[in-house]
């Protein structure tokens, strides 16, 4: 027996967010992110009968977005034409400038910290995985999109006392797990 | 005195339920100053107010977003339609 199997109906439930910020930080279009998700999980459920289960659903799903992404990158580029090719460092006009153009400039810098970050939203979602789906569900209502307490009681018909309980005890399993997979 | 212990003293529990809510600024200024009250002589409490934080911290730096609800929906709706044709 496969150690994983697929099961469609939890899909946007459980993978949604996550290959939501996954997409986010490669595409930068939030329009486009959903575009992209929605012809993932289309292709992944044509392609659910060659799923063997050696994967984890979710990395699974990420190969199929990500060829999606490529995708998406060789449309746009083909579009403009062909991409084009620069080389700067043989010409002579460009001469003395190298040493300049080596050094490291703050963009880059943030840039890789952008996508740490990235890395680490992704992290904290997947760590989510382990606690009860619901809980998961009020905890992120409540934390990403900072909804407020009454309305996330109302939403989901609990007691605010009921609400800092599940909070509490995500927010433990959460530092715990992060502690585990990100330090 | 008993009337003023009760007012302001809390146990750790009260207290760690006190800081989740005072990271999402949910907590009342009397809760807040009872936490405060509860940490100057718990260190316990102190390391998980501590901890609290720094995963606040994580969470805002991870700059996370969740997808709107009507696309997860309009997915879900998708899913099923597709998931039945191939089924029957």
């Amino acid at each position: 027996m496969p150690a994983h199997s697929l099961d469609p109906n939890k899909w946007v439930d459980k993978y949604s967010d996550y290959l939501f910020n996954y997409t986010i930080v490669r595409v930068n279009d939030r329009e486009v992110a959903n575009d992209l998700i929605s012809e993932t999980f289309l292709a992944a459920l044509k392609s659910a009968k060659y799923f063997k289960g050696k994967a984890s659903e979710r990395t699974w799903l990420i190969s199929i977005l990500k060829r999606k992404i490529i995708d998406y990158y060789r449309k746009i580029n083909s579009r403009k034409g062909k991409a084009e090719v620069k080389i700067h460092y043989s010409e002579d006009y460009n001469e003395g400038e190298w040493l300049e153009e080596q050094v490291p400039d703050q963009f880059d810098r943030t840039a890789e910290d952008e996508m740490e970050n990235n890395e680490l939203g992704l992290a904290i979602l997947e760590c989510l995985d382990s606690i009860n789906e619901k809980h998961a569900a009020i905890f992120k209502r409540k934390t990403i999109d900072g909804a407020d307490t009454e309305a996330i009681c109302n939403e989901f018909g609990i007691t605010p006392s009921n609400l800092w309980v599940i909070i509490h005890r995500a927010r433990t399993a959460l530092a715990a797990c992060l502690e585990k997979n990100w330090f | 005195m008993s009337f003023i212990t009760k007012l302001f003293m809390i146990d750790c529990h009260e207290a760690n339920n006190c800081c989740d809510k005072a990271q999402y600024k949910d907590a009342k200024p009397l809760e807040k100053f009872r936490l405060y009250l509860h940490l100057a002589v718990c260190k316990a409490c102190r390391k998980y107010t501590q901890k609290n934080r720094k995963l606040s911290r994580m969470i805002k730096k991870s700059k996370l977003e969740t997808c709107p609800e009507e696309k997860k929906k309009q997915w879900k709706e998708q899913i099923t339609k597709t998931y039945v044709q191939d089924n029957v």
